[in-house]
């Protein structure tokens, strides 16, 4: 599905829109990266401090959820979290597009989740044991058993990434009816008939009003609940695949 | 509160792409009668999910809200699991929003 309020500002011809915005994502965190540890100091200060500090958020929150052999996970669930999130942000900015409304993107970071924490289980105990561990506690409910819990794994990746895509878009949507509305109101307004300009002004200010003190603070905390929930959820899923390893 | 707002759209939206779904069906002499009803099926369908999802998303709340006043302590803790729960539930009513959308946007079904 293409942009739904409008087409974005700029676009690479024969490139799709979510990959371009996608690449703005990825040199907006690679400056920001770059300016904050150019110069590092024991003391940090300004931008150094300030990733410190979001880094360092995510890094309690893999001791909590992972436990003490979360931390080798930070470089992919920090990755995921600031390319979310900054993509999320994207989108609210007028003539720019979140990469993360496009399926497409969504589900390549679901698939990145969904691969290295299989993997990491069959790295912590075997390819035998975690598909032993699929089986169930019973012998005789294995056959049953497996099945049941291939289709709740794949249901995972669906998950992660039709939940991504469909409050991006759904929000997406939202906002273009509610622009749509204010522009044929205010047209109304401009028209000039008395019962026009009666209803239309009004209303025009109560959707305006209704747009930018409601609706935008909701679609910044969607954008920061969105990327911290893919994140936890991915945390969880490793915590999953470590812990069988841990109590068997 | 978020899937009111989805609920409203869609409404709205299957009350704007209603009537050019069913001259579409008129004007192309090849266009099937499944299209007006993919439209109808589209907005009910999200209706149902999103008030039944405002059903399970309260209970769950109300049960945190409780047991975070009986517990303090462990507010931090019951909110994060809290916001996983009530991800997984609306993630059941995204299903039925793309399902909508594919109906709306992208018609498989003429």
């Amino acid at each position: 599905m293409e942009a739904i309020e409008h087409p974005p500002l700029f676009a690479i011809p024969g490139v799709p829109d979510h990959l371009t915005y996608t690449w703005l994502v990825m040199v907006i965190l690679i400056v920001v990266s770059a300016a904050a540890s150019r110069r590092l100091q024991l003391v940090p200060r300004g931008l150094q401090n300030f990733m410190e500090i979001v880094l360092e958020q995510f890094l309690s929150l893999l001791d909590d959820v992972v436990g003490h052999e979360g931390r080798r996970y930070l470089p992919l669930i920090a990755t995921l979290g600031l390319f979310i999130l900054t993509s999320n942000l994207l989108g609210l900015v007028p003539g720019l597009m979140a990469p993360t409304s496009n399926i497409n993107t969504t589900a390549a970071c679901a698939l990145i989740v969904f691969f290295t924490y299989h993997w990491i289980g069959i790295q912590k105990q075997g390819l035998g044991r975690y598909l032993k561990h699929l089986c169930g506690p019973v012998w005789w409910l294995a056959p049953l058993m497996f099945v049941v819990e291939i289709f709740s794994h794949l249901a995972r990746p669906l998950s992660l990434a039709l939940r991504l895509f469909g409050n991006m878009t759904g929000g997406h949507i939202l906002l273009a009816v509610i622009f749509s509305l204010t522009l044929g109101l205010a047209s109304w307004a401009a028209a000039g008939s008395l019962p026009g300009v009666l209803l239309g002004v009004p209303g025009t200010a109560l959707l305006v009003l209704f747009t930018t003190g409601f609706l935008l603070p909701l679609k910044i905390l969607v954008a920061f609940l969105q990327a911290f929930i893919f994140c936890m959820l991915s945390m969880l899923y490793i915590a999953g695949a470590i812990e069988e390893a841990e109590h068997p | 509160m978020r899937l009111v707002f989805v609920l409203t759209v869609v409404a709205v939206a299957a009350v704007l792409a209603g009537p050019s779904a069913v001259w579409a069906a008129e004007a192309g002499a090849s266009g099937g009668w499944v299209g007006p009803f993919a439209v109808i099926a589209a907005g009910i369908g999200m209706a149902i999910a999103s008030g039944l999802c405002a059903l399970g998303q309260g209970r769950a709340t109300a049960s945190a809200v409780d047991a975070m006043a009986r517990q303090p302590g462990a507010a931090g803790r019951i909110q994060t699991a809290m916001i996983i729960g009530l991800a997984l539930i609306e993630s059941l009513a995204l299903y039925v929003f793309v399902i909508a959308a594919i109906l709306l946007f992208v018609q498989p079904v003429k």
